[in-house]
Order: structure tokens, then C-alpha cells, then sequence
């Protein structure tokens, strides 16, 4: 049945595709209720929030919440905890991924790579209270590996999780077993990407397989770098705020609290809604600015950007 | 044939060598704690456990297992992570379908609603303020609900979607056949790689979930897996575990053997599927990322 050309075809479009919308229903209901309803919660940070009162009824205070986040000692330290173990984690873990894509894209048994790619994904899907679990049990003073190893070649124990000298390392090193595998799986799919020609074109022109690694294989998923190199970055105040919860007690407060932490002690443990919201919007509105710059300067420098 | 130039055996070597160190890193952890799960409490104390169990016993592992409020916990969690995988599958492919429609008027808008979710949010405190007023505090829903959309996942549905080759629907209009019809009969039974995939990540989600059901949940008999684990593993306090021991058990079990058999065991379902499941998502994730 043919349907007479409509006057208003975006309307006809609407009513010949109804069902459809009706199909967005329960998404756009999820999306206002638990993803829109926290943001416009974010007001809390403007006031003197009172929970009994509610949004509607309590007293709007400006940015007296900001003011005192950015003239306290806690944020300070906060703020310097936040970006060290982020900075460490981008620049030590960041490069892994691409590294393991580029090593397993090399190995030319079948067998091997399958094993390589089933082991080291697997950490992944521990949640953070195993890994933590794992990592508590093999760091223990007195009962783990690494310490009677420690202990062999005529060192000291060291409680690697009660000394601020070690927590961000433990940090790292914690984040890098669990992500640095699964974090490869994007760059192994740019590598089957690319044009096989390439490689073939290559080869008759005499390079070496060292050479076609820096010449074909990372220029071809460069652009892949950039972009997951942009979230990233927009993501470098998130420092892990459920692993670290897990790892830390108070002793390695000062090297191990962060703002995701911080928002949870004050905000949950001292019940200072209004005065963590603000850390919160302080956190989220940071990040957002970030990744629209980087992805700004991704489209001017290689042409690719996440929008 | 030829043999190798030198440097390309040299460059084997060390890429060989440096997977098989990426390997050995990733299950050293696991196979110490599960050997000490399964060794003798002096074995475990003096330090002669690494990869293999020394004084081998199943005492710790059967005292866990048979431990009346870890299958409670275990239960709780089989439970959230089954309802929320299913109805997070349902919620996510049922939005998805229409995004990938992208010649529908609003289509576009209500995809920037769902990316611009993904890029700035209302953070912890508001979250919980919202749980409390809905009045889910203290009950399971408020584990489950919140994680019914994944934006991520739904992307990664909706490319799957748009992968699709038009002329399958197209044929199938032309047929007759409303939008509901076509995405029952046609779209749900060619889009199961991409449902496994989401499915697992879903599960994986709800099953690990450790700081929601912290923060929304105090009464102790909704208790789901993780937070039994925390309590368990990381706090150092073991004291509470009323061990009621004879002899020849105290032998064997030890808070810190629990400990570890405690881990071990709560790894175990993973395990279990994870093989099953690997095709799926390796497969699904291509679709999903490659056109980016």
C-alpha cells in the first residue's frame, strides 16, 4: 500500500515508525530517571543542602563550597595524590596494550597467541575485591610470596600496603594486572584492520620485520592511540576510586586518598553532601573539558576525533 | 625452504619471551593463592608455598563452601547478577534497535542524550541521594536498576544493528512486515554473537559489583558476594569467624587458609564460563569497536 506524499514527511515518518519510538521508551525512562536526574542533582553543590528539606526547600549558598575545596589542605593533597597515580598509570600503563597487540600481531603459531590472549584477558573479569584479595594474600607481611622472597635474599618484610612509600606502586601495579590484557583487544582490532598489501608492499621493498613494525604497524593504528589516549586524559581524575577503596586504610591516607575517595569519606562518612557534590562537580566538569579539548586537537592534527 | 635472517630469529625470541612473561605475570597471583588455598597452615606461615601446594588439604575450601552465609551471599548474587543480565539485555537491545535507524527525526538527538551521559554525570553523592529518595535503599533493585543501560554496550549493540545488511529488512517490508515483526523474526536470531557479548559483560558487571551494593546496602541478609569477600579477605580482623574447630582441623584451617580459599572459590563460576565465552566476545567487541 502506497501512502500519499505527506506535507509533513518528518510527521509521517514519526506515525509509520511508531512502534519504534515506542521501543525507545523504557531506555529514555532509564536515561532521565538514573543518568539525567544525578546531574540536575549536581545543584546540591550551589547549596546549604539539608535532606530533610530537600532541593526545592534548602537555603542557595553560591560558591561557598568551592571556595572552601580550593582553600583547604585536604585538596591539596588530594588533588596531587589524584594526578601522580594517574600520570603514573598513563605513562607506565598506557603504552602495555599497544605493546602486547604489537608482540601477539608477531607470533605466527596459532596455538600460542589463542593461550597468550585467553590468560591475559582473564584478570578482567576478577572484580576488584579478588584482585585486591590476590594482591593482600601475595604482599602480606608475614605470609606472602613477595616479601619470604624478599626475606631470602636478606632484606626486611615490607608492608607494601600500610607504607606511603609503596601504596601508588601497589596501585599501579595492581591496575596494570588486571587492564593492561584487556586493554589490548582494541588495538588487536586495528592491527586485523589493516591492509594486508601493505605488509606485501613492504617486504619487496626490502624491510625487515623490525621495520615493518615501526613503518606499517603503528603509523596504521596511530590514529586508534590518539583516541584512546583522548579518553584517557579525560578520564585523569578518575584514579581508581573502588580499587583504591579496597587497597587503602588510613595509614596511606596522605599517598593514597583521591578525589573519588575523598567524595566518599566526606560526602558518605561525614554526610557533607553539598561541600562532596562540589569535589564531584569539580571532578566531572574537569574531565568533560578535557576530552573536548582532546578531541578538538585530535581533529586538527590527525583528523579523526571520537565525534 | 629459507632459514630465517638472524635478526628475525632474534626478534622471535624476544617476542615469544616477552608474551610468555605477560602470561606468567597474569596467573602467578592465582595459582600462589590457590596452591596456599590448598596447602597445610605451617606450609602457608613459614613461606614454602609458590606455585604448588605444599602439605595438600581440602579443608579450607570445604569449609568454605559448606559455610552457611557464603552460599547465602553467593545466592544473593546469583540472583542480581541473572535478573540484571536479563533485563539489561532486554533494556539495552530494545533502545539500541531504533538508534541505528539513523534517518528516523529525533533518532539523533536522543543518541548525543545517551553519548553525553557517558562523558559528564552527577557523581557518587547525587546517585546516592536519588537511591535513597526512590526509597530503594536496602533493597536489591537499587543493585540492579541503575546497571540496566551500559551506554558503552548499547553503542556496541547498535553497531552490530547497523552492520546489518539493509536489504535483509527491506525484502521483509516489502513482505508486509511491521517494524516489530522484522526485528523479532529477522533482527533477534542473527544478532545472538553481539546479545552474548553484552550478556557477558553485563553479567561481569553485576557479578563483580562491589561499591553499589556498599553504598545502598546495610542489612546484612542482602549481603551479595563480593561484599562476604570483602569482609572476609581485606578485613584483617578475622576475629568475628567463630571457628568451631576439633584438633585435627585446626591443623588445616586457618583464618588466613579461609582467606584464600575464599577467593578461590568466588573465582571459580568465572572460570567456569569464561572459555565458552571467549569466542563470543572477542568476536562481539569487533563489531562493536572497529568502525569506532
Amino acid at each position: 500500500m502506497q501512502s500519499r506524499p505527506s506535507r509533513h514527511p518528518r510527521l509521517s515518518a514519526i506515525k509509520r515508525n511508531y512502534d519504534l519510538y515506542l521501543l525507545m521508551v523504557p531506555g529514555l525512562a532509564f536515561l532521565l530517571l538514573f543518568k539525567y536526574a544525578p546531574i540536575y542533582g549536581l545543584v546540591i553543590a550551589f547549596q546549604d543542602f539539608n535532606i530533610f528539606k530537600g532541593i526545592g526547600g534548602s537555603e542557595w549558598i553560591g560558591l561557598q563550597q568551592f571556595h572552601r575545596l580550593f582553600t583547604s589542605h585536604d585538596f591539596l593533597v588530594v588533588m596531587r595524590n589524584t594526578l601522580l597515580i594517574s600520570l603514573y598509570k598513563i605513562v607506565l600503563l598506557f603504552p602495555v596494550p599497544i605493546a602486547i597487540a604489537v608482540l601477539l600481531n608477531e607470533v605466527a603459531r596459532m596455538w600460542f597467541k589463542r593461550a597468550v590472549q585467553t590468560i591475559i584477558y582473564l584478570p578482567h573479569f576478577l572484580s576488584w575485591v579478588v584482585v585486591a584479595g590476590l594482591f593482600v594474600n601475595i604482599l602480606s607481611p608475614s605470609t606472602g610470596i613477595v616479601n619470604h622472597v624478599i626475606q631470602f635474599f636478606g632484606g626486611g618484610p615490607v608492608p607494601f600496603l600500610m607504607d606511603n612509600h609503596f601504596f601508588r606502586s601497589v596501585v599501579v601495579v595492581t591496575a596494570g594486572w588486571k587492564e593492561a590484557g584487556w586493554n589490548a583487544i582494541i588495538f588487536i582490532a586495528a592491527i586485523a584492520g589493516l591492509d594486508p598489501e601493505l605488509y606485501e608492499a613492504a617486504k619487496l621493498d626490502g624491510a625487515g620485520r623490525v621495520q615493518q613494525i615501526f613503518m606499517i604497524t603503528l603509523p596504521g593504528i596511530a590514529s586508534t592511540i590518539v583516541l584512546m589516549l583522548i579518553l584517557r586524559i579525560g578520564g585523569v581524575l578518575e584514579a581508581g576510586t573502588e580499587q583504591i577503596l579496597l587497597l587503602y586504610n588510613p595509614t596511606v591516607y596522605p599517598s593514597g586518598d583521591v578525589l573519588g575517595t575523598y567524595i566518599y569519606r566526606v560526602g558518605l562518612g561525614s554526610m557533607e553532601y553539598s561541600y562532596s557534590t562540589a569535589v564531584g562537580l569539580f571532578e566531572s566538569a574537569v574531565g568533560f573539558a578535557l576530552v573536548l579539548a582532546g578531541n578538538y586537537f585530535s581533529r586538527k592534527m590527525t583528523g579523526k576525533s571520537i565525534w | 625452504m629459507k632459514t630465517k635472517p638472524a635478526s628475525d630469529r632474534a626478534l622471535d625470541a624476544a617476542v615469544y619471551g616477552l608474551l610468555l612473561l605477560a602470561a606468567s605475570a597474569c596467573l602467578f597471583p592465582f595459582l600462589n593463592v590457590l596452591s596456599k588455598s590448598l596447602s597445610a597452615n605451617w606450609a602457608v606461615t613459614s613461606g614454602r608455598v609458590g606455585l604448588w601446594p605444599v602439605g595438600f588439604n581440602l579443608e579450607n575450601l570445604f569449609y568454605v563452601v559448606t559455610d552457611r552465609i557464603f552460599l547465602h551471599a553467593l545466592g544473593i548474587s546469583v540472583l542480581v547478577t541473572a535478573a540484571g543480565t536479563l533485563g539489561a539485555v532486554l533494556f539495552t537491545a530494545v533502545s539500541a534497535y531504533p538508534l541505528s535507524k539513523k534517518h528516523l527525526p529525533g533518532v539523533k538527538f536522543v543518541l548525543i542524550m545517551y553519548v553525553f551521559t557517558m562523558l559528564f554525570n552527577g557523581g557518587m553523592i547525587p546517585s546516592y541521594l536519588l537511591i535513597k529518595q526512590l526509597g530503594m535503599m536496602n533493597h536489591l533493585s537499587s543493585l540492579v536498576l541503575p546497571g540496566l543501560i551500559n551506554v558503552f554496550n548499547m553503542l556496541l549493540v547498535k553497531n552490530y544493528f547497523e552492520s546489518l545488511p539493509e536489504s535483509l529488512e527491506e525484502s521483509a517490508k516489502l513482505d508486509g512486515a511491521s517494524n516489530l515483526t522484522i526485528v523479532l523474526r529477522i533482527i533477534v536470531p542473527i544478532s545472538a554473537p553481539v546479545f552474548a557479548t553484552v550478556s557477558l559483560f553485563y553479567a561481569v558487571a553485576f557479578w563483580s559489583d562491589w561499591f553499589h551494593p556498599m553504598l545502598y546496602l546495610s542489612d546484612p541478609s542482602l549481603k551479595p558476594l563480593q561484599l562476604y569477600l570483602r569482609d572476609i579477605v581485606l578485613e584483617s580482623d578475622t576475629s568475628g569467624q567463630n571457628l568451631d574447630l576439633n584438633i585435627d582441623q585446626l591443623m588445616n584451617i586457618s583464618p588466613e587458609g579461609i582467606r584464600n580459599a575464599t577467593v578461590i572459590v568466588s573465582t571459580v563460576p568465572i572460570l567456569l564460563v569464561y572459555p565458552f565465552l571467549q569466542r563470543y566476545f572477542i568476536r562481539g567487541i569487533l563489531v562493536g569497536s572497529v568502525k569506532g
